[in-house]
């Protein structure tokens, strides 16, 4: 079956396998490049998320597509969308901020202090689709702090993750497992 | 060169980025958009009871209720990218050791333009509660309504509709 594409393979050489994996190494970093660099713009650890539950729907389903900033001039306010990420917890989770408190911080000094605001941040959140806060989902936490957070949700796109979705989550394992096989085959087998 | 893959690919990337494109255009779009909505917000009743602690289940703290009055007229938000609104009541207060509190005591999601015309007349769907576990340390507090518009894509946007004129008190526990 394969015995076309070996001799293929063949005909075409060393250097050109290396022009291939060269090609391959390129595309690999541009990608990591344009994602660290939105990274820093923003602020965020991971500017782009998909949504992996459905807890804010109708506003969000499950394989949305979620840009995110995390400025640091930028206190959080009540109706932000964030995305945070407990320590403990497996997954980043997409809710709004429900409460905020702002302690004020004594002897803050700007040239030392990391943030430009004399206030140190206590948020509540809880899911538009969601009946009770998150408290419970703070891993015995009371309270979620600016360190938590990933960004705040400043844009929106639908259904382009949804593919993500099926290879991030378990609910089509064969799919899954077909999808990511036929990938790898393309990936051998192309020749250009 | 002219296989069926190819004329695939070349098909499929040319439509994705015709979609792109138009997206892009549906999210330029909204920024056009600049309506204020018109709503009053007016403050019934805060009265101050004694519950526990959702933190502490064991210690008890003081729990604010809030029945207030609320007309808004939310339809100049809904245009063609609007999926939909989320409407929410806060209170605003200062305590007197410095801390500044923002807590949304109440909120609707509101999907439809026929369902945007705002008139209730309700209690809190999220008790007040302070982190000292009482309001003596709360004089006063500000009220506001306020909105997120959510777009089937693009730019999420915020506002206010409403707030209260005047800062109003906290009464002591038990009293209205």
């Amino acid at each position: 079956m394969f015995s076309d594409e070996l001799k293929a393979f063949r005909r075409l050489g060393f250097r050109h396998v290396l022009l291939q994996v060269l090609n391959f190494a390129s595309v690999i970093a541009s990608g990591l490049m344009l994602w660290k660099g939105m990274s820093l713009v923003t602020n965020s650890e991971s500017p782009i998320v998909v949504v992996l539950s459905g807890s804010m729907e109708p506003a969000f389903y499950r394989g949305d597509l979620l840009f995110l900033t995390n400025p640091v001039s930028e206190l959080y306010k009540t109706g932000d969308i964030t995305v945070y990420k407990i320590p403990g917890a497996d997954i980043p989770i997409v809710h709004r901020v429900l409460e905020t408190r702002n302690f004020p911080i004594k002897d803050w000094d700007p040239s030392t202090s990391s943030s430009p605001h004399p206030v140190e941040q206590k948020m509540l959140t809880k899911g538009d689709n969601n009946h009770v806060d998150d408290l419970a989902l703070y891993e015995g936490l009371d309270w979620l702090e600016r360190k938590h957070i990933v960004g705040k949700v400043r844009g929106f796109m639908p259904y382009i993750g949804y593919h993500l979705t099926i290879l991030l989550q378990n609910d089509f394992p064969q799919l899954k497992y077909a999808l990511l096989g036929g990938l790898a085959l393309l990936a051998l087998l192309q020749r250009e | 060169m002219h296989s069926i893959f190819s004329r695939l690919n070349n098909g499929s990337s040319l439509l994705s980025s015709c979609l792109m494109g138009l997206l892009l255009a549906v999210t330029l779009s909204t920024f056009v958009f600049t309506a204020e909505p018109q709503g009053n917000l007016t403050i019934g009743s805060i009265r101050v009871l004694e519950g526990r602690n959702p933190r502490r289940y064991n210690q008890k703290q003081e729990v604010g209720v809030v029945r207030f009055n609320v007309t808004a007229d939310l339809t100049p938000l809904f245009h063609w990218n609007t999926k939909q609104i989320f409407l929410y009541l806060q209170a605003e207060y200062n305590t007197t050791e410095g801390v500044q509190n923002d807590v949304v005591i109440w909120d609707r999601i509101v999907r439809r333009k026929e369902d945007a015309s705002i008139n209730v007349v309700a209690k809190d769907k999220y008790h007040l509660r302070d982190v000292s576990r009482t309001f003596r340390g709360v004089p006063h507090a500000q009220y506001a309504l306020k909105y997120n518009i959510m777009p089937y894509v693009g730019v999420l946007t915020y506002g206010e509709v409403a707030r209260t004129s005047e800062a109003v008190v906290f009464p002591k526990l038990g009293e209205l």
